[in-house]
């Protein structure tokens, strides 16, 4: 199946059954990384299609029920190894996602999965209900990945993702909900026991995990003594990471079995393999697709030619 | 009006030049795989490739394009560009070009005032060199004499300097902002000019300030820190006036008119940005402490 990683159980470039759906491909965008989905097609690249070419799904930006508009800028901010960012969940609201990106993601046929986060658990079931009035219809529409990083108004603002038995109510808000379309449960590193949340997230009814999302960090202006972010903290993210995702994942993996699509700085093929080899079902590339429009495109491009 | 989106392509390529023109700026030359062009005001993003590739690309506003040449201007403030800096001719790089909106063509008869302050040459560089005229007024501002990078001024521009102490070039220069050497040289009774201004954030809201006073159109490029250069992290907000929302300096700009720039909130500090918008286009629910 391939050269370079004749160990590889999986063909890396096809496309796979995750719960019940068959994803056309392995590498996907993350959320949050690509827009909704709707940019870039009219990017070019000499050798290249566009940047959507070969990517399997796209997860589009975390969507919630009421519109956002997010932090004060600066928002991101480059360190010498890993970004920073502290976005602030800006985004339309769901209502006009259903009601403007969905039809234009089917109509371009792009495969895509809609991120969604709440205040309280109940919500991660009226945002898929109200989903799968706009998408249930479409083939492309694969299902919802549950950002559960955010606080939880209910409980206090506990993070969602940090209580095995909120994370549990919120898949099961979102599974009764989704008839044959994926719940994924993303879920923070920024915990002891990441495995302990993926087997109550598993518990629920989630047909797999998405691990991670960004880890906690943040920078310092020397010119100042100041924190770069408003926020002062914020979510770290790139090529840095990719050790410590690949070490939640195969956490998740060696003590649940549960299904994962892992994202934490994937830049390349190599990057993808590794965590193919630690029994990973897909890759998500985050901030290198920030960094480069074709970079999810060229992963799954090089990893079709091993 | 405003010419906007020429298509952009992302091009491999190699550094040819990246060679100081003054005490703080740099050119830097890239052979591309590909023939490019822009729009004057328009910038690309730039990345390193191999092992000095950056986790983000940086923005940089292009100089001039001449088939698969790219040129752009630079000044090293922080990490990134020092990397940049320390390219060899032959390094690998990617960049992302061209992006954003332009500055507008000229599409009447009035003069032009150009005002340029340090690495914000770029783009009223090459707006100059493609439509500038008789009658246009072109000022651009440096620290001091070593700064100016004064093989690339064209002739006719005035050159203001923060400070009149050392250095080589001509005596007798202009001390103090650009803007001020721009009021110093147009009578209250001059005749309505057509603003464009490229530099640090007190210059652009001096320009904003002058051009509203006499009631003159004005044109800003707007600086924000950029995830992406293409739209998709929502990274680069620049606040609108009456907590409207937000612009994209990287899609809705980086050129704007001024009068669409809430001046009170752009451009601040880290640490004062989060007391500035409590009332305005901030969080609506608890943020997110790390992710998104
Ligand atoms: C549309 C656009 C066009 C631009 N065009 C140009 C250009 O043509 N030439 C050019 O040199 N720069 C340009 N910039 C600014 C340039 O992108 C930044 O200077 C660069 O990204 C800084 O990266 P860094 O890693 O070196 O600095 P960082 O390590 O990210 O920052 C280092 C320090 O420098 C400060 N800093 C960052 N940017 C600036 C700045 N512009 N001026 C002063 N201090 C700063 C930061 O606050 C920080 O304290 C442009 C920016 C935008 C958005
Ligand atoms: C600018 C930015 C915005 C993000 N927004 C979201 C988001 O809305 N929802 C989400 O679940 N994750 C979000 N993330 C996290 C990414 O999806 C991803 O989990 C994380 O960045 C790690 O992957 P990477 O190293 O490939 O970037 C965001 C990350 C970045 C850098
Ligand atoms: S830099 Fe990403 S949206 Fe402008």
């Amino acid at each position: 199946m391939s050269n370079r990683y004749p160990w590889l159980t999986i063909d890396p470039a096809g496309p796979f059954n995750l719960g019940p759906r068959t994803f056309p491909g392995r590498v996907w965008t993350a959320s949050g990384c690509f827009g909704y989905g709707l940019l870039g097609d009219d990017i070019s690249a000499p050798g290249r299609a566009d940047p959507f070419a070969g990517i399997g799904t796209v997860v589009t930006k975390t969507i919630t029920a009421a519109p956002r508009t997010g932090n004060p800028p600066p928002r991101v901010w480059a360190t010498e190894f890993g970004a920073l960012n502290s976005i602030g969940l800006e985004n339309m609201g769901v209502e006009r996602f259903c009601d403007e990106v969905v039809p234009r993601l089917v109509e371009r046929g792009i495969p895509f999965v809609a991120s969604i986060a709440g205040t309280r658990p109940e919500e991660f079931g009226t945002l898929t209900r109200r989903l799968v009035v706009a998408a249930a219809a479409a083939p492309c529409w694969h299902g919802v990945e549950l950002n559960l990083s955010c606080p939880n108004v209910a409980r206090g603002g506990v993070d969602f993702g940090r209580d095995p038995l909120t994370v549990r109510a919120c898949v099961e808000a979102a599974r009764g909900e989704t008839g044959d379309r994926v719940v994924l449960a993303k879920l923070t590193p920024n915990v002891a026991s990441i495995a302990e949340l993926a087997r109550a997230a598993g518990e629920g009814g989630a047909h797999g995990l998405t691990a991670v999302n960004t880890l906690v960090g943040m920078d310092i202006d020397l010119r100042t003594g100041r924190p770069v972010l408003p926020r002062r903290r914020g979510g770290y993210s790139g090529g840095a990471i990719l050790p410590v995702a690949l070490a939640k994942v195969d956490e998740i993996v060696q003590e649940t079995g549960l299904p994962v699509v892992g994202v934490g700085g994937v830049r390349t093929a190599d990057d993808a393999a590794k965590f193919f080899a630690v029994g990973a079902s897909a890759v998500q590339v985050g901030t290198a697709q920030m960094d480069d429009p074709f970079a999810a495109a060229d992963v799954a491009r090089a990893l079709a030619a091993q | 009006m405003t010419p906007s989106f020429t298509t952009a392509s992302r091009l491999l390529g190699r550094v040819v030049a990246n060679e100081a023109l003054s005490s703080s700026m740099i050119r830097l030359d890239l052979d591309l795989e590909a023939p490019t062009g822009f729009l004057p005001g328009q910038f690309c993003m730039v990345n390193l490739e191999g092992g000095s590739r950056m986790p983000l690309s940086r923005p940089l506003s292009i100089l001039r394009t001449e088939g698969s040449r790219l040129s752009l201007l630079y000044k090293v403030v922080g990490h990134g560009t020092r990397l940049l800096s320390e390219a060899p001719v032959g390094a690998a790089v990617r960049v992302l070009s061209p992006l954003g909106r332009s500055f507008p063509e000229r599409d009447d008869d009035r003069p032009r005032l150009l005002l340029a302050g340090g690495v914000g040459l770029p783009p009223l560089w090459s707006w100059f060199e493609r439509y500038g005229r008789k009658g246009d007024l072109a000022c651009f501002g440096g620290r001091d004499r070593d700064d100016v990078p004064w093989g690339l001024i064209p002739p006719g521009w005035r050159v203001s300097l923060d400070s009149a102490e050392g250095g080589a070039g001509p005596a007798g220069m202009f001390v103090g902002n650009v803007v001020a050497l721009a009021e110093s040289l147009l009578p209250d009774d001059a005749p309505a000019h057509h603003v464009l201004a490229c530099g640090p954030v007190p210059l652009l809201r001096a320009a904003a300030v002058m051009a509203a006073q006499r009631g003159w159109n004005c044109e800003v490029s707007v600086e924000e820190r950029m995830g992406c250069g293409y739209g998709v992290c929502r990274g680069c907000v620049v606040p609108r006036p009456a907590a409207a929302g937000w612009w994209t300096a990287c899609q809705d700009g980086p050129i704007l008119a001024a009068a669409d720039v809430d001046w009170e909130r752009f451009g601040l500090p880290a640490a004062e940005a989060l007391a500035a918008y409590s009332d305005g286009p901030s969080c609506s629910a608890p943020a997110p402490e790390a992710s998104a």
